[in-house]
């Protein structure tokens, strides 16, 4: 078989296996766009991994598929075309290939399992009320004490600490060196005694932030990762081998077509015709750009399997596609808004209408907001897409 | 080093193409009076045929040169990097597709003894005689014919003998107005309803590479300029809020060009629809900004960049603008 026939089989048989083994109360909420969380990641990783494709980007050696860039692109994109969700990043995309890369073998013993079969719950501890985007400004301490470091600090926007096991945590150990060269990298189990994990109210009304305060946390030394004071060296190397992430554009197709089915259903009829086809105008635009974003996505991956550098095609992805699927969500609220802004959060009673329909669509909107601000804001990304444009 | 945009199609074709429309952008920005300019577009057309860039697509028999869309599309990505201000996507592509099968008049289309402008609305026929009036039709410097899609059927009409009215559009491209009565043309098709829309569709995907290919130096001119600019003590490339704009004009002409790319390789109506829709507006976008970010300059005939920007405004127009691209996507 060529290339191109193995890759469309390959297509196949996962798109076979995502349809007939995620199950569907778990790819209902996909659809619906819902909120997921560990309870619906969870039995979806120990499904993949009971298949063998636990971990699609790491070495057969650990458990993983093996599969080259262009094969993690395709079962990436399969599964967001099946509503399956994507698979839960912190552990088999963050942590994970730290630890393959960095860990001891008795970290890799340790932690590397509970991650393939979806059984422990990681986190990421990195930023902190004043390092936001200026990461390398963070300041909880760690203080090395006997085997043990103690930490005291605040980590902010910590997604699903209330659902985890484990903080990979980026520490200050050096305060007399240049900002970058005085951060360590520590795994801490959440259960430890004097963290306090609490919510982050956000404006979509779901749960995924956190603050997680921690006071004289004791970490066992051998819960560092690699060297004291390289963790910059290892927090890139995780942030580097993500730069891939946008090239999957499949879930913003998917999004967009719900948003489209949404648009028909809410807006049938004469009555609505001016808005409807100003919303379906603007879908096509937002369909246009994505289309142009797959491309982009297309030759990103191209350029990893020949081997070729990246450059600003992360930066490019991110800007074409964070602002488009804001723009969706943003239909979708033109769609719905009079009907369920209006009643976003229930006050009391249990009379009718107790369950808004199409809530979600308000939510997202919300939620959406966060696409131009997290993994690297749109300031951020044109910052560098000029420093390279303009060579200074 | 600062940004040059990459050609998507590079090699000796977009390299030979670049420079003819750049010397040709040089000899017409010393023109002030439009007739003059018209003479120098003239001389150059000349150059254009005799170099054979309308025979690209025709078949070798037809004393073409048998080419494929792709070498079709470097020519014009090399021609647009420069804004060429000559017809080539209605000559080089719509032409040569209206006219498959007619081996005289493609012989004829390659040799340059056939200068067609092409005429899509405007006209209806009735038992072979021609009526009405098509305003603002791109064409070469001295049309010898218009191709016309009346109805479904397709027509060739002798310009010998009837009056028109040429201008000077926004990109300082020649266009004619022609008003008939009642004038006898040849029919070529009476069913060519699915060659015309073949034909406009390529159009549309040469006009797409030609624009994006001028957002690219646009964008590059853009940068230099903001480079070299000195205000309040420093160079305007220093202001974030102007070099965050040129990121996001970058970005546009990235995105618009994967669409470009995608439509090449697979030039389906909707690939080509899409792409142009996206067109109206990255490359609105694109030329806007960029005589804003120019300042006074922008507003300024000579400028080069103003000459881009004016090119990839009137690029939109071109074979079906953005309503009509969107229009034709929500029907289907």
């Amino acid at each position: 078989m060529d290339e191109t026939a193995e890759l469309a089989a390959f297509r196949a048989e996962v798109r076979d296996f995502a349809l007939t083994h995620c199950p569907p109360e778990i790819r209902a909420v996909v659809a619906a766009n819902g909120k997921l969380g560990r309870k619906h990641w969870a039995p979806w990783q120990r499904i993949l991994h009971a298949h063998g494709w636990g971990a699609p980007s790491w070495p057969r050696e650990y458990g993983g598929t093996g599969w080259d860039q262009r094969r993690r692109h395709i079962f990436d994109e399969v599964l967001a075309e099946c509503d399956c969700p994507p698979q839960y990043h912190h552990g088999l995309r963050h942590i994970g290939p730290v630890l393959i890369e960095f860990g001891t073998a008795a970290q890799k013993a340790r932690f590397l399992p509970g991650i393939l079969n979806g059984e422990e719950w990681w986190c990421q501890g990195y930023s902190e009320p004043g390092a936001g985007s200026d990461l390398a400004s963070l300041k909880t301490r760690a203080v090395r004490d006997g085997d043990d470091y103690v930490v005291n600090g605040q980590k902010l926007w910590t997604s699903h600490a209330h659902e985890a096991d484990w903080m990979y945590t980026l520490v200050r150990t050096n305060t007399e060196v240049k900002r970058q060269e005085g951060i360590t990298m520590l795994l801490i189990p959440l259960s430890t005694p004097g963290i306090r994990v609490r919510e982050v109210r956000t404006i979509d009304s779901w749960h995924h932030v956190n603050e997680v305060f921690l006071e004289d946390v004791r970490v066992p030394a051998a819960n560092r990762i690699g060297e004291e004071n390289k963790g910059w060296t290892y927090g890139k190397f995780l942030l580097d081998r993500e730069r891939l992430g946008g090239a999957n554009v499949a879930p913003a197709f998917r999004f967009l077509e719900r948003c489209r089915e949404l648009v028909a259903r809410q807006l049938a009829g004469p009555a609505h015709a001016l808005k409807r086809e100003q919303l379906e105008y603007r879908l096509l635009l937002a369909e246009a750009e994505l289309r142009g974003a797959r491309e982009l996505g297309k030759a990103a991956v191209d350029a990893v399997m020949a081997g070729r550098p990246l450059g600003l095609m992360p930066s490019e992805l991110k800007l074409s596609t964070a602002d488009t699927v804001q723009r969706i969500g943003a239909i979708a609220l033109d769609a719905v808004g009079e009907r369920v802004a209006t009643r976003f959060r229930p006050v009391d009673g249990s009379g009718p209408n107790a369950e808004v329909e199409d809530i979600e669509w308000v939510q997202n909107f919300m939620y959406l907001r966060a696409k131009t601000i997290f993994g690297g804001s749109n300031e951020v990304q044109k910052n560098v897409v000029a420093k390279q444009l303009f060579g200074m | 080093m600062a940004f040059e945009p990459k050609p998507m199609l590079p090699g000796d074709t977009f390299d030979a193409a670049r420079r003819f429309a750049e010397a040709s952008a040089l000899k017409l920005a010393r023109l002030h009076d439009p007739a003059a300019r018209a003479a120098e577009l003239a001389t150059q057309w000349a150059a254009v045929l005799e170099l054979g860039w309308a025979g690209t697509l025709v078949p070798e028999a037809c004393g073409g040169a048998e080419g494929t869309l792709l070498d079709l599309a470097a020519l014009a990505e090399g021609a647009g990097s420069a804004g060429l201000a000559l017809p080539l996507a209605a000559t080089c592509a719509v032409a040569p597709t209206l006219l498959a099968g007619q081996d005289a008049l493609l012989a004829d289309l390659a040799a340059g003894r056939l200068q067609p402008c092409i005429v899509l609305t405007g006209l209806s026929a009735e038992a072979g005689r021609l009526s009405g009036r098509a305003v603002g039709v791109e064409t070469p410097p001295a049309p010898s014919h218009a191709l016309v899609a009346a109805g479904e059927a397709l027509y060739l009409l002798d310009l010998a003998g009837i009056g028109f009215t040429r201008h000077e559009r926004i990109d300082g491209r020649l266009t004619l107005d022609l008003e008939v009565q009642g004038v006898p043309a040849t029919l070529l098709h009476a069913d060519a309803a699915a060659l015309i829309r073949r034909a406009r569709d390529l159009g549309a995907l040469l006009t797409c590479v030609e624009a994006v290919a001028a957002m690219g130096t646009l964008i590059q001119q853009t940068i230099g300029y903001l480079l070299a600019r000195q205000q309040f003590g420093a160079a305007l490339a220093s202001f974030q809020a102007l070099r965050h704009r040129v990121a996001e004009m970058y970005v546009a002409y990235r995105n618009l060009t994967g669409l470009v790319q995608a439509a090449l390789a697979e030039p389906s109506w909707q690939n080509i629809a899409f792409a142009k829709l996206r067109l109206g507006e990255a490359g609105r976008f694109v030329a806007e900004q960029a005589i804003q970010v120019h300042g006074g300059m922008g507003m300024t005939e000579e400028l080069p960049a103003s000459r881009l920007a004016r090119r990839v405004l009137m690029a939109e127009f071109e074979y079906g603008d953005r309503h009509a691209q969107a229009a034709r996507l929500l029907a289907a």
